[in-house]
């Protein structure tokens, strides 16, 4: 059919016609090809102007409309329902857009009447075009998705779900509540927040047709108006919200206390909390930041926050079983470990590392004193034997791993005696036998069956006796040569040997005089104990500088302390003999040159340098190595003489046997030794359950960080009382431990990096076991028909205005956190309190702190007028006879009975002070102003610069934005306004709809705005969705993408862009095929599809070529 | 002070005068909050304190505003244009109404600056960079012979560390300062 198209131009009264020249735009019009008729009228929107159109199309058989009026977003459906009523397809209408384009734009009356033509002539050959189509419907999902628990979202949820439809309700706190919670009184009626919000929130924690979701989040949303499908995040909470039952005793018995962020740090809450009483769910939470860095430095994993922070609750008894379950030797680390967990400790910047080791040791000390229950024996759940060679560290670590598995172990030891070199080469009054005893059978009872005296020779003989795997850690204990002369002499010893017999209770006979050869621990136990035997010079010789010597520094500073001499930066090169007896020893000085790649630099003898100590015994003490002679035959060697291994499962080459300790890395130390008797275990469980060995493992270890350390006041370490040098004559215990009061005060320094310490009190504590510390967070998927975003605002921080003094000057609050403090169940309880203590006389309060302020945000944020008001007058319940100063710009109480509570304040004597303050100091100028804030500032009525001394400030900071409010408008693909708040679709018709079909924005997401205002928004919101649920099905835009499945190559480039996921391939025709209800008509994939193949309903190339071509004739 | 009653309406041709000077447009954006004047180290001794020159410039209280030493007294801390809320730079005002108040001849007799100001740029047309020697004598001369004595101390101080010097120094090329000069006259501004 030949097209006839009737154009008609608007006047909207004079807002076009003022400035457009209507009539010659219709006689324009008239000339353009196709126009039957062209006509111009004040009002075509009007009952009458529709009228002109319908007539037109059954007088003249019009069959095509242009309507040059304004923009479609305000009446492009108005004239498409013109069209269908008078049996015209909608899509056969086209609109110009003269009013928002052209006359609102420009005052210059010509140009107006040359671009309206121009857009009036594009209209006209695009509509030529322009072909028929069908929309169409779909159904509606009756289900809603609240974004956001504050007073907004409840609200919405409450709405929807009273008319029976389903809303799930997602709240990224632990309780929901919102800001509105956490304020004392509501302006201007007073009204408790609390007591008010309550019974709503605890109405949407049992409504039947809410699912509440608290501490969850939105992750991901796809599809489109009444099929939403949208991804919730719950976050492991590590507490089973639907046994818990409120009742708070594992919070009792929790030693972790951190500042609570419902209190805004002002008050402080354990690691498993409830931010406040009247939460909903009236569920705990637990807080895990994740690892802390003492527990992520040790080689063994050992949970060393854990029992610092039961120790600082004086329950030792318990912070030992927590290391027990880890490892069994609190004593001997707490005593010997190198301790790389303090290494670590955050504690350490700010003033020193909490002294982790002599707490570990302190709770085994405790143990000793108080007695030991026996220990109750592990149940044997497993068959399979295993056997363990060697008792030193690594292979009892082992041992304990394996019992409580549930195998039967059995270590296989040379010596007479368990231990292994913390037994033989550490020598008493380091770590005396008692501790270690104690410790070994504790091991015993446990079920671990130790051999004495039971050299293993052939590992064949082990798998005979029924063992089916083996751990092999015999350590490396033979003493390395240097390869000097007489290195060989009588008087010679080296240390191991030498500790060896000392510790086996053998009599070991000295000279006078002693040097020591070496700089590591065995060196420094060597001469110490040397000196003990009666030695009377006992010197150490070492070849680099002090500072580079492997052996602790506490050793170092103690050896001193008894006498012993460090001659550093020597290294011997003989030794002298007198008949075949040491006489002396030759050495040359040393002085430090490039570093190694160990990273220390390297000892460079210095010529000519050469000297001679006359000496009676010479010790050895450069290096233990591996006695390949004892050990088993068939095992693989490296080139530095240890076990080869697989360097994550321990396996060597022979099936079965796993090898760790010294014997693989070498000379180490306990700690290191434990660790990999740990992995052996690991290893060998997964070797007897014929599960793979590797996977998963090494497990990532990563540690917490951006410990928070404001407020810490510096307090140094404990010191650890010492035996006095006078006394050391025998082989008495030196360091003498930590008494409980220390222990306490030491474990109390700790930051508790992690939050959470894992000590599992709280799992005890729970009687109706709702306590899972292992839970993982969890990714539902639920479909909705509709969104409501009600995300709220974040407090803007006045840290940025410095002159204001937040965070330098005490007694400067925000509103909010007063809000805290003047409230009942806040950190105060309610009182009004100055740092010191006691009660401010004079409080100021300033205004438009972040607002109204085109250095933060140019915004007014409407409540802050009003809460200030409130806050004056809560200030003066609470503190009778107080003083309170207002500093405003412009006071704007716009709001019922807003004025009224302005009236009220003024009559209290609130003093109002116009102008905003230059800025709040604590430099006195008068005898009055001293110990107080000044705010100084321009009282603008007056016109005079004033000081007003006050005790408290309270900055009325900004609402603004969500932090993540970026990256929610993404989720949901609706739009931001330059202020950051979520864009309505429409400030005054549209307020809480987005230019998203189907999500609404409500409450101060959408702006700041005050709490009826809120519920208002979210009750408009409520019945927008509840408008679509009932009517059940929704229209959808017919302008979708169609593809020509003869051109289609099959490339799939549109599939990947499609942001709807509406298109598929068709595996058998090789084609892509568009789901026309999932499409949204985007033109994604018409732009980039390269055949051509895809055609933009109602943006075809033809429409847009002639668009182009009319507005440019 | 009394103050009369404002009876004429405002002198807009003043508000446009101030707002043809670059920066100067910012102040119809002001909203009289007075952070520049509780932020102004000297504001007492002003006779208009900042927050109420820019409001009296926009009443178009021209001669009152000319006269006043208000402007006079700003130090140039900037610590105003800091704080401003509404990106006004209220120091840059103050020194428009400066230029201003001198081209109309009407600048305070309350303050030397004034005066100071037009030595020292004499001096720099001069020489292509100040003379201080002969800047200072000049002032001196022009207001108080007699408060030269006081600072003569300080001058015998810094002639002997050679701070001083007695003869003017000029720049090489006078002709191109000149030529440079001239082109600002010519566009309005350096009268």
């Amino acid at each position: 059919m030949e097209p006839k198209i009737g154009v008609y131009i608007c006047h909207c009264g004079s807002n076009i016609a003022g400035t457009v020249d209507v009539k010659a735009v219709t006689e324009f019009a008239k000339t353009l090809p196709a126009v039957t008729i062209a006509r111009e009228y004040t009002y075509m929107c009007s009952d009458p102007g529709q009228d002109l159109i319908r007539q037109d199309i059954k007088e003249l058989g019009l069959n095509r409309i242009v309507v040059a009026s304004c923009s479609p977003l305000m009446h492009e459906r108005t004239y498409r329902r013109v069209c269908q009523e008078s049996g015209l397809n909608p899509y056969l209408f086209e609109m110009a857009n003269i009013r928002e384009h052209c006359s609102w734009v420009t005052e210059d009356k010509e140009a107006a009447t040359e671009k309206a033509k121009a857009l009036v002539s594009a209209a006209v050959r695009r509509v030529y075009y322009q072909e028929p189509l069908e929309t169409k419907e779909v159904p509606v999902n009756p289900n809603t998705l609240v974004v956001g628990g504050g007073v907004a979202g409840i609200q919405a949820a409450l709405e929807i779900a009273d008319s029976k439809h389903k809303v799930y309700l997602v709240e990224k706190e632990p309780s929901v509540g919102g800001h509105m919670i956490q304020l004392d009184k509501t302006f201007p009626t007073l009204d408790c927040s609390a007591c008010i919000l309550t019974p709503k929130m605890s109405l949407v924690g049992a409504h039947p047709y809410i699912e509440l979701m608290s501490y969850s989040e939105v992750t991901d949303v796809e599809g489109y108006v009444g099929n939403f499908k949208a991804k919730i995040t719950k976050k492991a909470r590590y507490v089973d919200v639907d046994k818990c039952t409120g009742c708070g005793e594992c919070s009792d018995v929790c030693p972790v206390t951190v500042p609570n962020e419902f209190d805004l740090g002002l008050g402080s809450r354990k690691a498993i909390y409830r931010p406040f009483p009247q939460a909903v769910p009236n569920a705990f939470t637990i807080d895990k930041k994740g690892l802390p860095p003492c527990r992520v430095a040790c080689p063994a994993g050992v949970n060393a926050q854990g029992y610092v922070a039961l120790i600082s609750q004086g329950k030792f008894k318990e912070a030992l079983e927590v290391l027990r379950r880890t490892m069994p030797f609190a004593g001997v680390c707490g005593r010997v470990c190198n301790h790389p967990c303090e290494s670590d400790c955050e504690r350490g910047k700010v003033d020193e590392p909490v002294s982790i080791r002599s707490l570990k040791r302190f709770m085994a000390d405790y143990e000793l004193n108080v007695g030991r229950e026996k220990a109750t024996p592990v149940e044997r759940t497993k068959e399979d034997k295993v056997a363990v060679i060697g008792s030193g560290p690594a292979g009892l670590a082992c041992a304990y791993d394996l019992i409580r598995e549930g195998y039967p172990v059995t270590v296989f030891e040379t010596a007479p005696k368990a231990g292994g070199l913390m037994r033989y080469g550490i020598p008493e009054y380091r770590l005396p036998d008692k501790v270690l005893d104690n410790e070994i059978s504790y091991l015993e009872e446990l079920g671990v069956e130790i051999k004495t005296n039971s050299p293993v020779k052939k590992f064949e003989d082990v798998f005979n006796q029924g063992y089916q795997a083996i751990f092999l850690a015999t350590g490396a204990r033979v003493s390395q040569k240097m390869g000097i002369p007489n290195e060989d002499a009588q008087g010679v010893l080296h240390a191991l040997d030498f500790l060896n017999k000392v510790n086996s209770g053998k009599k070991v006979s000295l000279g006078g005089r002693v040097a020591v050869i070496g700089g590591g621990n065995a060196a420094i136990d060597a001469a110490r104990v040397a000196k003990r035997l009666g030695a009377k010079e006992v010197s150490i010789i070492y070849r680099r500088s002090r500072a580079e010597m492997p052996a602790g520094s506490e050793e170092i500073n103690e050896a001193e302390k008894e006498g012993i001499k460090l001659n550093i930066l020597a290294a011997p090169v003989e030794v002298i003999v007198k008949g075949d007896k040491v006489a002396g020893i030759k050495c040359i000085k040393m002085e430090l040159g490039e570093p190694d790649e160990s990273g220390r630099r390297r000892p460079v003898p210095v010529k000519d340098s050469e000297f001679e100590m006359n000496v009676d015994n010479v010790i050895f003490a450069v290096g233990q190595g591996v006695d390949k002679e004892a050990l088993p035959k068939g095992l693989e060697y490296t080139g530095w003489g240890t076990v080869v291994v697989d360097p994550t499962t321990l396996q060597t080459n022979i099936e079965g046997v796993f090898a760790g300790g010294d014997v693989v890395s070498g000379p180490s130390d306990v700690i290191a030794a434990v660790a990999s008797g740990k992995e052996a275990a690991i290893s060998i469980d997964r070797h007897l359950r014929g599960v793979d060995l590797k996977e998963g493992r090494p497990i990532p270890m990563e540690r917490v960080k951006d410990i928070p350390k404001e407020g810490v006041k510096a307090k140094l370490r404990q010191d650890m009382p010492t035996l006095d040098v006078s006394k050391r004559g025998g082989f008495a215990e030196v360091e003498l431990g930590f008494d409980e009061k220390a222990a306490v005060e030491e474990a109390k320094r700790c930051l508790n990096c992690g939050v959470c310490s894992e000590c599992m009190e709280c799992v005890k504590a729970c009687q109706v076991e709702a306590i899972n510390q292992d839970m993982e967070e969890e990714t539902i998927e639920v479909e909705v028909g509709n969104i409501i975003v009600a995300t709220g605002y974040d407090a803007f921080d006045p840290t940025p205005l410095y002159q204001y003094g937040y965070g330098r000057l005490d007694n400067v609050l925000t509103a909010l956190e007063f809000e805290r403090m003047i409230n009942a169940s806040g950190p105060t309880a309610g009182e009004v309190l100055l740092k010191d203590g006691s009660h401010p006389k004079t409080v100021g309060i300033i205004h438009c702190v972040g607002s109204r302020d085109e250095n933060y945000h140019e915004y007014c944020s409407q409540v802050c007028c009003m809460y200030s008001m409130k806050l004056s007058h809560l200030i003066r319940e609470h503190v009778p006879g107080s003083q309170i100063y207002e500093f405003y710009i412009d006071l704007r109480c716009v709001g019922k009975a807003f004025e009224e509570f302005y009236n009220r304040v003024l009559e209290e004597g609130t003093i109002f002070v116009r102008g905003r303050p230059g800025e709040v100091t604590d430099i006195a100028e008068t005898p009055e102003e001293e110990g107080k804030l000044i705010i100084v500032g321009e009282d603008t009525l007056i016109g005079r610069q004033r000081r007003v001394p006050v005790d408290m400030v309270v900055l009325s900071t900004a609402l603004q934005p969500r932090e993540d409010a970026g990256e929610v408008a993404h989720l949901l693909s609706i739009s931001r306004s330059a202020d950051g708040f979520f864009l309505e679709k429409h400030p005054k018709l549209d307020p809480v709809a987005t230019m998203s079909d189907g999500i609404f924005v409500v409450g101060c997401c959408q702006s700041p705005k005050d709490i009826p205002n809120s519920v208002a928004q979210a009750s408009a919101a409520a019945a927008r969705a509840l408008a679509a649920i009932s009517a059940g099905s929704i229209e959808i835009e017919a302008a979708t993408a169609e593809i020509d499945e003869d051109l289609c190559s099959g490339c799939k480039t549109c599939s990947d862009l499609c942001p709807f996921n509406a298109i598929s391939f068709d595996e058998e025709k090789m084609v892509s095929r568009i789901n026309e209800t999932l499409c949204k008509g985007c033109g994604v994939c018409v732009a980039a599809c390269p055949s051509g193949a895809i055609k933009g309903k109602h943006f075809t190339a033809e429409e847009l070529l002639a668009e182009i071509e009319g507005a440019l004739v | 002070m009394a103050e009369t009653m404002v009876k004429a309406p405002a002198d807009v041709s003043f508000i446009n005068e101030v707002c043809s000077i670059p920066g100067g447009e910012a102040i119809n954006s002001c909203i009289q909050c007075g952070v520049c004047t509780g932020s102004c180290p000297t504001a007492n001794q002003w006779d208009y304190p900042p927050r109420r020159v820019i409001a009296m410039v926009r009443a178009g209280l021209r001669d009152e505003v000319l006269s006043s030493n208000s402007m006079w007294f700003c130090v140039s801390c900037y610590t105003c244009t800091v704080r401003c809320p509404r990106d006004i730079k209220p120091a840059d005002i103050m020194h428009a109404l400066e230029i201003i108040a001198i081209r109309s001849g009407k600048s305070t007799r309350q303050s030397n600056t004034p005066i100071m100001y037009q030595c020292f740029v004499d001096s720099a047309r001069g020489n292509g960079r100040v003379y201080e020697f002969g800047m200072m004598l000049k002032l001196f001369l022009k207001t108080n012979p007699f408060a030269a004595l006081k600072l003569a101390p300080v001058g015998m101080g810094l002639f002997f560390h050679k701070r001083l010097p007695l003869k003017p120094s000029r720049i090489k090329d006078m002709s191109g300062l000149k030529a440079i000069l001239n082109k600002a006259r010519e566009l309005g501004g350096a009268k």
